[in-house]
């Protein structure tokens, strides 16, 4: 018996095999005691596997059990559904306290800006409250100021001037 | 997973924490004056020796009416003066200076020849200006200024 008798018989078993292939079978199995004690070899092995596979079952229907399994993932996933009702008074405490912050921070900057810093030629310009005072009674005092520089300069001289300044003709003598 | 360590709300507060320090620190600098003072030889002669001034203070006395060219460093003193106080510094054997910080970036400036004081100067020195002083010694001037 080759293989592909074999796999008739299998086919005879599993009742696959159209009408009048399975009397000639049917028929063979009778003419050959090999074919005959092969099929029955067969049908008890079917036999066997039949009662040996486990039967399980429910106790509930198919849909509640898997709507349980899906709550149950549903449970375990962290999530915006599961996370605890915010008041709202927390909400706006969350909203209020980074929004002061950053209010605090603009005014803190806005004083700096106005009044820690001024610009540089704001500075330059801001000598305009030199006080000078001579403690020798035979001296003078003269005070040029060049803005743009942001220099002063104060000389003392004798009241008789012959002093070295006016060598260049000042813009601007205060 | 919500990450509550590095929330919007701790950041701004830590930012603003370090802002204010910040400003509490450059207050509490703020009472010192960290000055420069230079005793500041004035010629004709390019070549009269000495170390020459920096570019940046020959350009502000090149605009003033004096009537010398070229300006050397015959000595130079950095020193720092707390609000309130004075601090004298020598400048040569025969000028003296004593600066006093009147806090608000104010100095008041005393001018001593051999001992003798010639005048005092009152004046706003915020960074970037300068206060040249001089008198009858010679071609030496004084010049004072915030440090750099």
């Amino acid at each position: 018996m080759n293989t592909e008798q074999q796999l008739k018989l299998q086919a005879f078993l599993d009742g696959e095999l159209p009408e009048g292939e399975a009397r000639e079978i049917l028929a063979w199995t009778q003419r050959d005691s090999a074919a005959a004690a092969l099929l029955a070899e067969l049908r008890n092995t079917r036999a066997a596997m039949a009662k040996a596979e486990p039967h399980l079952s429910l106790p509930e229907s198919r849909e509640f059990f898997w709507s349980k399994i899906e709550r149950e993932i549903h449970r375990l996933e962290p999530g915006e559904k599961n996370a605890p009702e915010i008041s709202f008074f927390a909400a706006l405490r969350r909203l209020l306290l980074p929004a002061g912050a950053l209010a605090a921070l603009a005014v803190a900057g806005l004083i700096l800006h106005f009044h820690g810093s001024k610009p540089v030629a704001d500075n330059l310009a801001d000598a305009d409250d030199t006080t000078v005072e001579t403690t020798l009674a035979s001296t003078d005092a003269t005070t040029y100021r060049d803005a743009s520089e942001g220099t002063t300069l104060v000389w003392f001289s004798p009241a008789v001037d012959d002093s070295p300044v006016p060598s260049k003709k000042p813009t601007a003598i205060n | 997973m919500r990450t509550e360590k590095f929330s919007a709300t701790r950041l701004i507060c830590a930012a603003l924490f370090l802002f204010l320090l910040a400003g509490a620190t450059a207050r509490a600098a703020d009472g010192a004056l960290a000055l420069e003072a230079d005793l500041v030889s004035g010629s004709n002669d390019p070549q009269a020796g000495g170390t020459p001034v920096s570019p940046q203070i020959a350009k502000k006395l090149g605009r003033l009416p004096l009537k010398w060219q070229h300006y050397f460093v015959v000595n130079s003193q950095q020193f720092s003066v707390a609000n309130g106080e004075s601090k004298d510094v020598s400048l040569s054997d025969a000028c003296q200076i004593s600066v006093k910080n009147l806090g608000g970036e104010q100095v008041q400036l005393t001018l001593m020849s051999s001992g003798q004081n010639v005048g005092k100067i009152k004046q706003s020195l915020k960074k970037g200006q300068t206060l040249v002083a001089g008198g009858n010694a010679g071609n030496n001037i004084v010049v004072l200024r915030q440090a750099d």
